[in-house]
């Protein structure tokens, strides 16, 4: 699932003709598939989860109706991304907000660390592995955690949660893409338009900021 | 490789992203500094916690009531707009998309004659092209020598920024070709790639050259016309066709602007036309073929 396809896939291929041919259960699989990440995403681009809906709902309208001029070029997940973010940044300029990654450059540098000078990119302290307060494995990765535990990763969610959300709205975009949602290097470059280096370098510096936030978090405790 | 270098470099190798020089001379440095081999155990390790953060969040929230997921009502919802927008079961129009003229809806799959007689009203189709800009739709102007430009120039007097449209691959132009197969396959092929870019809907603006030496003859623009009817019938696709009535023979005007037609605008108002006749039966009245190119359905 976390695999670029660079063409629709025989899978694709089927889903495409079971909507065209009207399939009820093939389009709620779609959905089901897509519908939580779609609206995530879409909530990068505009100011409330509300507007976020009304972009999704559009995104699917685009779909049952474009599913027969679709020709397979990309991925069915790629092309239904590039619909919700045609949507959302079109949403974006008429709420007057200002669009990441309007013009695929990454212009924007305040509120983001650089990193790497001299090692200070690093925080001894931190290891996200470590359980922060008892050294053990960190509940973060505990499948099955006990209640004390289940606090501890609410709150340490909350950090990350936090700490994304504080980046550059550029950077937010492309971390939540590529590390949050799992799409791919390729995915993120063609439905935001970015070149391949500028998607390394927000996602650089994205990551960096993050790490940086939450490492004075977990220096706390 | 220096701390810093190597900093700056962790993403790429946590992407696999290195070629081999980079990687062995990034392994060597970690082997030998903890402090390194510490950052880029963090960086996994968050990267690893970032990963499913998001569902998390939905989970979380899901306990205050907070909407996630497409459950219930929403799913009946999409499921309703599946059918009731698809093209599958689509027996009537399904009008709902401002035509930017006077607040008149259109639906996708429509073509449309819009006659004109006044310059006030050939540049009245800009706002044909004014609402599919806003709603982030892309637009194709397919025209005769000087008229794409006309409209542009319009376009712009009236605030639209086509430069920032052709820049985004939201606006194309097309001209005319002598043959009329090719001018169907230069609409299809436009149709694709803009639907392919995640275009939610596609305008065509029509400007055909009737009588220019570089564009088809008369009775084969009279065949792509009708053509054009089916070829976009279950297309998320809008083609409107302006016909200029001081200027275009009476035979244009009836053959192809009504004939050709399943919708007319004129005076303020979008309307079904009766006299407009189905492709099949058009195409079989015309005289007989000149040897123009291929007949038969293009979609």
């Amino acid at each position: 699932m976390l695999v670029a396809h660079p063409q629709a896939s025989a899978a694709d291929a089927a889903v495409i003709s079971a909507l065209r041919d009207g399939d009820e259960i093939a389009f709620t699989r779609l959905v089901d598939q897509h519908h939580a990440a779609l609206r995530r995403i879409a909530r990068l681009f505009v100011s409330s989860s509300a507007v976020a809906d009304e972009v999704v709902q559009e995104t699917w309208l685009a779909v049952v109706r474009g599913v027969w001029a679709f020709q397979g070029r990309s991925s069915l997940r790629t092309w239904i991304l590039r619909i919700l973010i045609n949507r959302a940044k079109t949403r974006a300029q008429r709420e007057g907000r200002t669009v990441p990654l309007a013009d695929g450059r990454i212009a924007e540098t305040a509120g983001a660390p650089s990193s790497g000078a001299g090692g200070s990119a690093f925080s001894p302290d931190l290891d996200l592995t470590q359980d922060p307060v008892n050294g053990r494995g960190s509940p973060l990765f505990d499948p099955d955690p006990s209640p004390e535990a289940a606090v501890l990763v609410r709150e340490a969610r909350a950090h990350l949660r936090a700490a994304i959300d504080a980046l550059p709205a550029n950077q937010r975009t492309v971390i939540t893409m590529r590390d949050l949602e799992g799409y791919s290097s390729e995915e993120v470059c063609n439905v935001l338009g970015l070149t391949g280096t500028n998607q390394r370098v927000l996602l650089h510096r994205a990551r960096s900021g993050v790490r940086a936030r939450v490492a004075g978090y977990f220096r706390k405790k | 490789m220096s701390c810093s270098e190597l900093a700056d470099a962790v993403s790429a190798y946590l992407e696999g992203e290195l070629d081999a020089v980079e990687r062995d001379r990034f392994d060597a440095h970690i082997r030998g500094c903890p402090g390194c081999r510490l950052l880029v155990a963090q960086s996994q390790a968050m990267i690893g916690a970032l990963r499913g953060l998001e569902e998390a969040d939905d989970d979380d929230v899901d306990g205050d009531d907070a909407p996630r997921g497409p459950i219930g009502p929403e799913k009946e919802r999409l499921v309703a707009l599946f059918h009731e927008h698809g093209f599958h079961r689509r027996a009537h129009r399904d009008p709902g998309i401002p035509l930017g003229l006077d607040g008149a809806l259109a639906a996708p799959g429509d073509h449309l004659a819009y006659f004109w007689e006044s310059e006030q009203e050939f540049e009245a189709t800009v706002g044909f092209v004014a609402a599919g800009a806003a709603q982030g739709e892309t637009c194709v102007l397919l025209g005769h020598e000087g008229v794409n430009d006309r409209i542009e120039a319009a376009s712009n007097r009236a605030g639209l920024d086509t430069a920032t449209l052709r820049r985004e691959g939201r606006l194309h132009f097309a001209s005319g070709t002598r043959s009329p197969g090719a001018l169907l396959e230069i609409l299809g092929a436009q149709i694709e790639l803009a639907v392919d870019r995640g275009a939610p809907l596609v305008r065509i603006l029509g400007n055909l050259g009737w009588g220019r030496p570089d564009w088809p003859d008369e009775s084969d623009l009279l065949r792509f016309e009708s053509r054009v009817t089916n070829a976009v019938r279950k297309l998320p696709v809008i083609v409107m066709c302006a016909y200029d009535v001081r200027r275009l023979s009476g035979s244009v005007l009836l053959l192809a602007g009504l004939e050709c037609h399943p919708l007319t605008y004129r005076r303020g108002a979008l309307r079904s036309n009766e006299l407009y006749v189905p492709a099949e039966k058009f195409l079989g009245a015309l005289p007989p073929d000149a040897g123009s190119d291929e007949e038969g359905p293009t979609k």
